[in-house]
This record gives C-alpha cells, sequence and structure tokens, in this order.
C-alpha cells in the first residue's frame, strides 16, 4: 500500500489526484530510503516530480518526507524486492494514484562478496533477485505505463563491475552486467515507442556499500582514481537526471560510466 | 474499468482495442474477423501486441500472458480472444463449457462405439 494515505482516503482523493498531478511528471525510484536512492528521491521532489519509492524498511528519511505538508507528491510503499507481486501492485498503486510514469530508476541493489566457489547457494539467488530481476519486473510493469502514454525512460543503476572483473564480486558483476544487456535490448525494443533506456554505471561511491571497507581500502581506490576522490552520492544522481531529461533525448541504450576516471 | 461479464462482451473488448490500434497505424477503420492472423493479416508487430495488451489489461484488469498463456502462442484474433475469456471467466464460467464440450465429445464416442458393435 502506499503509505501516506490511509486507502480509504486514497481512493476517495484519487480523481481529484489525477486532475491535480496531470501536468506533473512522476518518478518511481525503486530503493529510494538511503543513499543513493535515498539522493534521487530527494532530487526528483526538487525538479517537481511526483515520486513513488519502495524499500524493505522505512527509514528516518522515508519518515520525514511523508510527514512533510507537501507529502501528496510523495509516496512510499514497504516491499521485499524478492516479491514479483509486490512490486506489480506497487507499479499497478502508482499508476491508479498518479495516472503516468515517466522515469524509473531500477535503483535497487544489495553488495553481495565472497569468492564464487564458496558462496552459499540462497545467497547467489538472492543477489540476482535483488539486483537483476527486480529491475526486469519493474521494468516491464513500468514499460506497460510507458507505452500506454506514449513515452518514457528507464535508467538502470549498474556499476563499473559490470565493465570491469574484480575478484570476490562474481554475482554482483554477473548481476549488473545483466542489467546493462538488459538496458541494451530494452532500448531497442521500446525506442519506436519514444522510450529510453540507459545504464549508469557508478564506481565506488560514499554509502552504505563501501561501509565495510578499511580506510586503506578507500585510499587504495582514491589513488587509482584520475580525479582523486571517492565518488559522492550527488555525482552519480546528476548522471540519473541528464539521462532522464529532454537534454538527453536522443541518447538511449548507452552505459554512462560515473567513477571519477578509474576505467578509462 | 470495465468488467465484461460475457465471452461475446470481452470479445466486443478484444476486437474494439484491436480496431483501435489498426486505426491509429493506418488511419482506416478495419473489419476484423476471428481467424484474421495478427501478424500476417493485419501487420501487428511485437510491439504492437505488447501496447495492446497493456491497453486491455487497463480495460480488463487482467494479464492472461503474465502467467497463463505464452503470447508466442497467440496467432489469430479468435486466440487472443481466448486468452482474455480464459483469464476473466477462468475456473468457472470456461471450465463449465468445456465440460459440456467434453460430454458431448464422450457421448459421441460412445454411440460410434455402440454403432460398430452392431
Amino acid at each position: 500500500m502506499l503509505m501516506n494515505q490511509k486507502v480509504g482516503a486514497a481512493s476517495r482523493d484519487l480523481d481529484q489526484g489525477r486532475v491535480r498531478d496531470a501536468t506533473r511528471n512522476v518518478a518511481v525510484v525503486s530503493g529510494g530510503s538511503r543513499g543513493l536512492g535515498a539522493e534521487l528521491v530527494s532530487g526528483f521532489l526538487d525538479r517537481r516530480y511526483a515520486v513513488a519509492t519502495l524499500s524493505r524498511t522505512k527509514t528516518v528519511f522515508i519518515e520525514r518526507l511523508l510527514r512533510r505538508p507537501r507529502a501528496k507528491n510523495f509516496c512510499w510503499s514497504a516491499v521485499d524486492a524478492r516479491d514479483d507481486e509486490a512490486l506489480r501492485r506497487f507499479v499497478a498503486e502508482i499508476v491508479e494514484r498518479f495516472g503516468r510514469i515517466d522515469i524509473l530508476v531500477n535503483n535497487l541493489g544489495i553488495a553481495v562478496e565472497g569468492v564464487l566457489p564458496t558462496m552459499r547457494a540462497p545467497d547467489i539467488v538472492e543477489a540476482v533477485q535483488v539486483n537483476l530481476t527486480s529491475a526486469l519486473v519493474l521494468s516491464q510493469a513500468c514499460s506497460r505505463a510507458m507505452l500506454r502514454q506514449g513515452g518514457g525512460c528507464i535508467v538502470n543503476i549498474s556499476s563499473v563491475n559490470a565493465v570491469r572483473g574484480h575478484a570476490g564480486v562474481a554475482v554482483y558483476s554477473a548481476a549488473k552486467a545483466g542489467l546493462d544487456g538488459l538496458t541494451r535490448s530494452l532500448a531497442r525494443e521500446l525506442g519506436p515507442r519514444n522510450i529510453r533506456v540507459n545504464s549508469v554505471a557508478p564506481g565506488y561511491f560514499e554509502s552504505e556499500m563501501v561501509k565495510g571497507m578499511t580506510d586503506e581500502q578507500k585510499q587504495r581506490i582514491v589513488r587509482r582514481t584520475p580525479l582523486g576522490r571517492l565518488a559522492r552520492a550527488e555525482d552519480v544522481a546528476n548522471a540519473v537526471y541528464f539521462l532522464a531529461s529532454p537534454q538527453a533525448s536522443f541518447i538511449t541504450g548507452q552505459v554512462l560510466i560515473v567513477d571519477g576516471g578509474v576505467t578509462c | 474499468m470495465l468488467k465484461p461479464g460475457t465471452p461475446e462482451q470481452i470479445e466486443a473488448v478484444v476486437h474494439d482495442r484491436i480496431r483501435r490500434v489498426l486505426q491509429q497505424r493506418s488511419g482506416q477503420v478495419h473489419v476484423l474477423s476471428g481467424t484474421d492472423k495478427l501478424n500476417a493479416t493485419l501487420g501487428l508487430s511485437s510491439l504492437d501486441l505488447a501496447f495492446l495488451v497493456a491497453e486491455l489489461e487497463a480495460d480488463l484488469g487482467v494479464d492472461p500472458f503474465s502467467k497463463l498463456v505464452s503470447i508466442t502462442s497467440i496467432r489469430s484474433v479468435d486466440d487472443l480472444v481466448r486468452a482474455y475469456r480464459g483469464a476473466i471467466l477462468g475456473g468457472d464460467k470456461l471450465q463449465a463449457q468445456e465440460s459440456d464440450l467434453a460430454a458431448a465429445v464422450q457421448r459421441a464416442n460412445n454411440r460410434r462405439a455402440r454403432r460398430a458393435r452392431k
């Protein structure tokens, strides 16, 4: 259920809400409760989008947004990314509430580390479900709304690990490379209906995912980075805003690497 | 969202949507036959079909292709209508119709067997 209205109120206000939001673009950001996802949610709200996001748990960031006076242009839903049906319901509720979906950012992801021969099978399955399958399900559901409205934009948050091999992240790399494959093929499939699909592939940036790294590991990454620092979430978000904007209206099927030059 | 309750109403909704898609493409109003092939006769691409399925999901509230039926098995207008009838009328009316048909086939087979024994 979308969480900033009670069910009764939501259905009562639906038609009015749709009229109110008819000219407002709608962005869906998966995994928007923290890190890059939260940055994107804030950024799209600042750009006057209506924003819908999902995450497994409600964070302080989400609670703060839901308490704002102008909370009706934002909704959050508690969804387990491994639950395909819940993901589809989430999209159906957004379409019902806002009437359209202009942008989908597949940002959901979990870090998975460990050499493949010794990884637990359920961990491999979960990593692929969360990092890749959830994006397939959300893209399918959102692209239907985009087909009906005659256009839209999907941005997949990939990783430099999909572009370069790194020991200890084989499953994560495979899932993220899968996202880039999705980007290219879906761009071809949906391009004729004015739906663009691109990837943003961040290098290591200050986030929950690098929290477990030692300072020495972080320094090693910085030394390998021509621009001499770790990325910030806003560096990555700016690439997403660009790809989602009219300035990128002739760009589709591409992977934009945002890593300070590590892979150049 | 419409709530068609009979096979005829479902057929009417599906035909109407197909005609609208064809009209958008060619600007002409088409007369449909159930045996028309979606691709070979009507010229619908897989993307047109995806658009059609998205529109029908909004009209009818079901998507037979999410689990029940493979879209690759759909060739004709009638195939598409059957898929939606199956998804909407599903276990009750459709199965009843099918079991009526199966019972009729069984009766016919029994008659043939009796005639053969004579």
